[in-house]
């Protein structure tokens, strides 16, 4: 039985799961989104614990609200739509939270503040740094920019499929991905890729 | 689109490589712990609404509504700008005009009646003859006083009656003409018969009546009497038909 639903696409298994309650076919997705979501929704916050908090919450979005989803969409975008708006929300919470508290921080402490150092290449040589200057920048890039970047060039969706995503259409999400990119080269400038 | 790509292959493949962030080893049993929290403890939540008109949450936004009330009263009455709506004066309509004085008129009516019985000394209107009885002298008195009174009734009466008529038009004045045609009427030269007659009987006279004389010239003096003359005929005609 089980071997049978692994066998099942992403929309079969909802509807298994919408129709018969199957929650075998609930778990089976959980296993195969899990992981992609985390990476996401981790580059759009920069913060796992709140990343963590953010799947799980689209996990329990989905278990409840597993009714509303329309097979005439790809279950991944809906998935996706889902853990995007949740990654957003947290984002400005914490942002806002972040404008309260900035009196909490020290010099050093300050979040998203790349030190110059940081650029030069002597300095930036294990890939460990690397990643958190990356993500750093990444940070830095205007949220909408960055959403649409990271679906296009980490998660490695098509415009299409992003387009369904953010609900725009794909000239804008075209637009959105090079002024991101634009932004995030102009950030690396001095930075020494791999 | 390619040569966006090339020109950002750098970003792309930087990005593309990045280490995968993975989920936590306990994510499944944590959230099916979460979701069997939640089955069992399905708390209703609150509509956003019902959020909003939570008595706490009310009072930040009452207090700057009564923080703003404040204010505007306070910058309002400091404003040199705007009246005080209890302080202006009421604004007069130029199209009514208020006559009032009624005694100067009733003054006047009285002095008019004082020329007419002057008047009628001069033309010596005999007095009640005094070797008629007492009873009747004093009903005669009697009545002359029931006429005085009567007279001064009507006077007051017409006062009213213009008074109302002013009113009604949306105007409060009284028209001229309404107590001049008194005057006038007892201006004129009444007879000594007329006169007499006037003091004797009750019945409605020229005086009471609210007329004016005016000054005929001779010419339509010419043909009121032509009229005269034609209402006779055909007065006499009738009565010969009859």
């Amino acid at each position: 039985m089980d071997k049978n639903l692994r066998e099942l696409s992403d929309e079969e298994l909802i509807l298994e799961f919408q129709k018969n309650n199957l929650e075998a076919a609930f778990e089976i997705l959980v296993q195969r989104y899990k992981n992609p979501l985390t990476n996401f929704v981790f580059r759009f916050l920069g913060d796992y614990e709140s990343c963590n908090d953010v799947v799980q919450e689209t996990m329990i979005k989905v278990y409840r609200y597993k009714d509303t989803y329309s097979s005439v969409a790809k279950f991944s975008t809906w998935i996706y739509t889902i853990a995007g708006n949740l990654a957003k929300t947290e984002y400005r919470r914490q942002r806002r939270r972040n404008i309260f508290t900035i009196s909490d921080y020290g010099e050093d402490n300050k979040p998203y503040d790349l030190p110059d150092e940081s650029y030069r290449p002597d300095v930036a040589t294990d890939s460990g740094i690397k990643d958190e200057i990356i993500q750093k920048a990444l940070m830095k890039v205007k949220e909408t920019y960055r959403e649409a970047v990271i679906l296009r060039d980490s998660q490695g969706m098509s415009y299409e499929e992003i387009a369904e995503i953010l609900g725009v259409n794909e000239g804008t999400v075209k637009s959105r991905i090079n002024r991101g990119r634009a932004q995030l080269q102009e950030l690396l400038k001095g930075f020494s890729y791999r | 689109m390619e040569n966006d790509e090339k020109k950002y292959e750098k970003v792309i493949n930087t990005l593309k490589n990045l280490k995968e962030v993975k989920a936590p080893e306990n994510f499944e049993a944590d959230l099916r712990r979460r979701i069997n929290s939640e089955k069992f403890s399905k708390k209703e939540r609150k509509g956003f609404w019902q959020n909003i008109f939570v008595p706490a949450r009310l009072i930040p936004s009452l207090g700057l509504i009564a923080a703003a009330a404040v204010i505007f009263f306070v910058m309002d009455a400091n404003s040199e700008k705007m009246d005080n709506p209890f302080l202006i004066e009421p604004r007069v309509r130029e199209d009514l005009i208020a006559v009032t004085d009624y005694e100067q008129l009733k003054e006047e009516h009285q002095k008019a009646l004082k020329k007419s019985e002057s008047l009628k000394r001069e033309k010596n209107i005999p007095e009640p003859k005094p070797e008629q009885d007492e009873s009747k002298s004093f009903r005669d008195e009697k009545t002359s006083g029931r006429k005085e009174q009567n007279r001064l009734d009507n006077l007051s009466t017409e006062q009213d009656m213009a008074k109302d008529k002013g009113k009604s038009e949306g105007n409060i004045a009284l028209p001229e003409s309404a107590f001049a045609g008194i005057s006038d009427s007892i201006q004129t030269n009444v007879s000594a018969e007329e006169s007499s007659d006037i003091i004797a009987d009750e019945r409605v006279t020229k005086d009471e009546l609210n007329f004016r004389q005016i000054q005929l010239s001779p010419k339509e003096q010419k043909v009121v009497n032509e009229l005269k003359t034609q209402v006779q005929s055909l007065g006499k005609n009738n009565k010969t038909q009859k």
